[in-house]
């Protein structure tokens, strides 16, 4: 809303510069984004919030000032005078839709002459950034602008059969608004209509057919309440926005309509010399229900934490005009004024009194009570993981949850379901939640290859989202990329899974997903007959001029399975025996069918069985391979002496043929 | 003969000035003591001497041969010692680079987050989450967003299906945390949030918030400054200064809009304030007493605050970073400065 600094002057009193003004705005809500010297005088940019449409207009930010600063309101001249003939013998009115429209003014003005309106008005509707018109246009918003009601005038002779009906649009119906708009009418839109048709679109923008023109001898002049939703409905529907539809939308004073119109006819006739007719049209549906709170100052105590003297509070509140009807002890009783829609509740006053009280003149409380608090569990997870992670050169990333329906992106490790559309997304890029973050890490990874990034190690916590019931299942997932080889990454999943407590087995199981991850090279992992998530090296489809690899892991698993609990164990007194062994199988035999080959046979203490090589060559037969191990034994009550040929009599249960693998 | 041994002395002094390396040094010591060296060839001048001056000219040339031969070893060990440098193993330098590790780091929001969640912790307040798809009821009803209410339209708010849609703020965890728990409560809630905005330098469909909510009886208005102030001071520095301005959220009564002095400019007017002085950090205000209806709380008993902050707005005052979208590029130039 932008003001005048020389019109907001005509209301109140003030001795403030417009920097001044625009900080003692800015203190009691109405923020001033700009201020721009226009000619002699000063326009101010206010952001008005939704619930304040009383600041719409000038009077409404003149009571502010009044309210903050002291000082009176001046209010324009609104008197009318009596004429002879009555309205009722120029026009017709009935309203149809009396919850749509619950208050409908008109006034007539004969005999009028079009013509610019004076210098005077001119200039201020230029420094709020309206363009003068004529004279009977530029006082309608002129006025709007004063009081925040908006107006409009219509060509009473033009007005088919001297009627105007206030009703719902016909099918087929249209309308030419006055900036030039055709539109199609919908029987859900309400209209002004003569004896014909529709003449405006109630409270969005009149029709360009009965509009003031030079022309113009005679006007009326409708001042009306029409319903907030209503006017927001056809406002989107038809795509016209106007400063009427604004206020109208937010919501004006229903009681100040009658004034706002004698203001306005009044200036009329001081401009244009016309006549006012007699009487007025008035039809409203409801009578206005004054609102009565009480406020007791031991809650507004309560809620600022401040102890605003009575007097301070029943000064605020009377400057805003509300009506104080009784303030013994420790009450004040009140009755709220018309313009103050968004008022109906003690808390509401509360907030009146701490706005003009001032927000930074209440105390900055400096204790509150303790209370420990502890980090959760999800925390301590992600927090180790990060830690970890960035300790080993990686960078975490944040990628959007919101993605394209690109094959990549339809990769779905966790469900059978298809991934959750959204509704209304804004372009086809993003209309799709992530069912998983690899995709992203993979699009991150190509943007920085394009931006000279050759090697990255990448990973990100974010959730993947799984068609659920009502709601989708939010699945927390850690993914990497690393351009890494495969047993490299597979350490650092294997350390990090250490790092939480983890140490239950990890079963690798290969695992198919061709244009994700290569063939054969990609692992399902499970623990505890669960899927804790999947690895593998990135598919050459990604044509990736590095060898990378990639993983996505279920972090709510972690979360689970994550033990922080630590235990000391005494140090081994007596030294390890290490005892280093290479055996020949089939290709196909892996090695976690050896190790557990080993351990089966429980042989006494054998503590570790660590693979060191493998080897393939001149001695080794093709087909077969040679793989190197190294076993450690230990006693804790004595130094073992152990022979190779001692370790191998142990490991004689051992089956002379290892079983090929079991996946 | 006397003379002549003099002469090969002399010359061999003369010779010795012009060495200078060890390689020349040896070729004089095979010149004069080699084979068919000068001092040998001194020797073979015996037999044609008398026979009683045969033993004493042997003799000095002996003394001569002695004489050469210290000189040839004093040479030798001269020119060498002057090329050991060149020929010892190579100086260590200690000016060289270090080998660094390849260090890598937190995505600035995520040290955004935990650096607040640090503050709000030593206040007592626990950190929770909630789904980021979500129910309208938590989105909007239950936080006294009327059904009207233009946030709720298509243009502010991504839909699933009608009652379902994408958080367009973390205000949602509020109403779910205070269904499950009773007072007093003491919670942060940071995540990810969704609004139909077009991407440009400052917007993002997608971008981080952290709601706060404290709740218990007799907490006021004051004690919500005191404890955004100590969050201000905390983050942004002991100099800046806090202030409040009445505004407007459906969930909060009285509400207030949180700013700062600019810390680019220390409040003097720069482009990042708008020549105001102030930048605008949070959103914040007392529980409204419909909220507190929607879960059943004893609205007289208690009252509390909750405060609502863009995450990445505050990285980029923190740092200077005047595009959003740099935080989902993941540039590691970008991500390698934080």
């Amino acid at each position: 809303m932008k003001i005048s600094y020389n019109w907001l002057k005509e209301y109140v009193y003030i001795c403030l510069s417009p920097q001044e003004l625009a900080d003692k705005l800015t203190n009691v809500g109405l923020v001033v984004a700009d201020i721009q010297p226009v000619e002699d005088d000063f326009c101010l940019d206010i952001e008005v919030t939704s619930n304040r449409p009383d600041c719409l207009g000038i009077i409404g930010i003149a009571r502010e000032i009044a309210a903050a600063e002291g000082g009176n309101l001046y209010f324009p001249e609104t008197n009318v005078g009596s004429a002879h003939v009555d309205i009722s013998e120029f026009i017709n009115v009935s309203v149809e839709e009396p919850i749509l429209c619950p208050r409908y003014t008109a006034r007539v003005v004969r005999h009028i002459t079009v013509t610019p309106s004076p210098e005077w008005m001119q200039k201020r509707l230029k420094c709020v950034g309206l363009r003068p018109v004529n004279n009977i246009v530029d006082i309608t918003n002129y006025v709007m602008v004063e009081t925040g009601q908006p107006l409009h005038a219509f060509d009473l002779d033009r007005l088919a059969e001297q009627k105007i009906i206030v009703r719902k649009a016909r099918i087929g119906e249209e309308i030419v608004a006055i900036n030039g708009a055709r539109r199609a009418l919908f029987p859900d839109m309400l209209v002004i209509a003569d004896g014909r048709r529709p003449v405006a679109i109630a409270g969005v923008m009149g029709g360009v057919e009965t509009e003031v023109s030079g022309s113009t001898r005679n006007i009326l002049l409708e001042c009306a309440q029409f319903e907030q939703r209503q006017v927001r409905r056809t406002s989107r529907a038809l795509g016209i926005t106007s400063d009427s539809s604004y206020r109208f939308e937010r919501g004006i004073d229903p009681e100040g309509i009658d004034r706002v119109s004698q203001r306005a006819v009044r200036l009329i006739k001081d401009c244009t010399g016309g006549e006012i007719a007699g009487g007025t049209v008035n039809i409203r549906s409801e009578r206005h229900e004054t609102k009565k709170i009480v406020l007791r100052m031991e809650r507004l105590h309560k809620v600022l934490g401040v102890e605003v003297k009575r007097d301070v509070a029943i000064d605020i509140l009377k400057k805003l005009q509300f009506n104080i009807l009784n303030d013994v002890d420790n009450f004040i009783d009140l009755e709220v004024p018309s313009f103050r829609g968004d008022i109906s509740r003690e808390i509401d006053l509360i907030e009146e009194v701490a706005r003009i009280y001032g927000y930074n003149n209440i105390p900055t409380k400096t204790s509150i009570n303790v209370r420990g608090s502890t980090k959760n569990k999800v925390e301590v997870v992600e927090d180790t993981i990060r830690q970890f992670l960035i300790g080993l050169g990686f960078y975490e990333v944040k990628t959007f949850s919101i993605v394209d329906t690109a094959p990549l992106q339809a990769v779905n490790l966790w469900s059978d379901k298809e991934g959750i559309d959204i509704a209304n997304p804004l372009r086809q890029e993003e209309s799709r939640l992530r069912t998983s973050l690899l995709p992203s890490l993979i699009n991150t990874k190509r943007y920085n290859m394009h931006h000279g990034t050759e090697q990255i190690k990448i990973f990100e916590i974010a959730k993947v989202y799984l068609a659920g019931a009502k709601l989708p299942h939010e699945k927390t997932c850690l993914s990497i990329l690393a351009d890494t080889d495969y047993l490299t990454l597979k350490g650092i999943v294997e350390s990090l899974l250490f790092n939480l407590g983890i140490f239950s087995k990890c079963e690798w199981i290969i695992f198919c997903e061709p244009g994700l991850l290569r063939n054969e090279r990609a692992a399902r992992v499970q623990m505890d007959g669960i899927t804790v998530g999947y690895f593998g090296e990135a598919s050459q489809e990604l044509r990736f001029k590095t060898v990378s690899c990639l993983t996505e892991l279920d972090m709510d698993f972690l979360v689970e399975k994550s033990n922080f609990v630590k235990k000391y164990h005494e140090l081994p007194q007596y030294p390890p025996v290490f005892r280093d062994l290479a055996i020949i199988v089939d290709e196909e035999v892996t090695w976690s069918s050896i190790e557990r080959c080993i351990t089966d046979t429980k042989t006494a203490f054998l503590k570790e069985v660590n693979f060191f090589d493998v080897y393939r060559g001149k001695q080794i037969p093709s087909g077969k391979k040679s793989i190197a191990l190294n076993l450690l034994f230990q006693a804790i009550d004595r130094t073992l002496k152990m022979k190779r040929s001692i370790v191998l009599s142990k490991l004689s249960s051992m089956p002379s043929t290892i079983p090929l693998a079991q996946n | 003969m006397t003379e002549k041994l003099e002469e090969v002395k002399s010359n061999l002094q003369d010779e010795t000035k012009t060495i200078t390396t060890r390689k020349d040094a040896e070729q004089l010591k095979i010149k004069y003591l080699g084979r068919k060296g000068i001092v040998n060839d001194l020797m073979k001048l015996i037999p044609a001497l008398p026979t009683e001056k045969r033993a004493a000219f042997g003799q000095r040339v002996n003394f001569l041969k002695i004489e050469i031969a210290d000189i040839i070893d004093e040479l030798i060990t001269k020119v060498s010692a002057e090329v050991i440098p060149k020929i010892k193993t190579e100086l260590f330098d200690i000016t060289l680079p270090g080998k660094r590790p390849f260090i890598g780091k937190k995505h600035p929001i995520t040290q955004t987050i935990d650096d607040i969640k640090e503050v709000f912790a030593r206040l007592g307040f626990d950190v929770v989450y909630g789904p980021e798809v979500e129910l309208e009821y938590y989105n909007f009803e239950a936080l006294n967003i009327p059904t009207d209410h233009p946030s709720r339209t298509d243009f502010d708010t991504f839909y699933i299906r009608d009652d379902v849609l994408l958080r367009s703020q973390t205000s949602t965890v509020q109403i779910r945390i205070m269904e499950k728990q009773k007072p007093p409560i003491r919670i942060i809630a940071p995540g990810r949030v969704y609004r139909p905005d077009t991407v440009d330098a400052r917007h993002s469909f997608m971008f981080h918030q952290v709601e706060g909510l404290f709740v218990d009886e007799g907490v006021s208005f004051a004690d919500l400054k005191g404890v955004l102030n100590q969050f201000i001071k905390t983050y942004f520095g002991q100099n800046i200064r806090m202030r409040l301005r009445p505004s407007f959220f459906p969930f909060t009564e009285p509400s207030a809009e949180v700013d700062i002095s600019c810390s680019i400019c220390g409040g003097r007017g720069c482009s990042v304030c708008s020549y105001s002085g102030w930048v605008e950090i949070l959103g914040a205000g007392m529980v409204d007493p419909n909220v507190f209806k929607a879960v059943h709380y004893d609205e007289e008993k208690y009252t509390g605050f909750a405060f609502g902050m863009g995450v990445e707005r505050i990285t980029m005052l923190k740092y200077g970073i005047c595009d959003i979208r740099l935080f989902y590029e993941n540039d590691i130039r970008f991500l390698s400065q934080f």
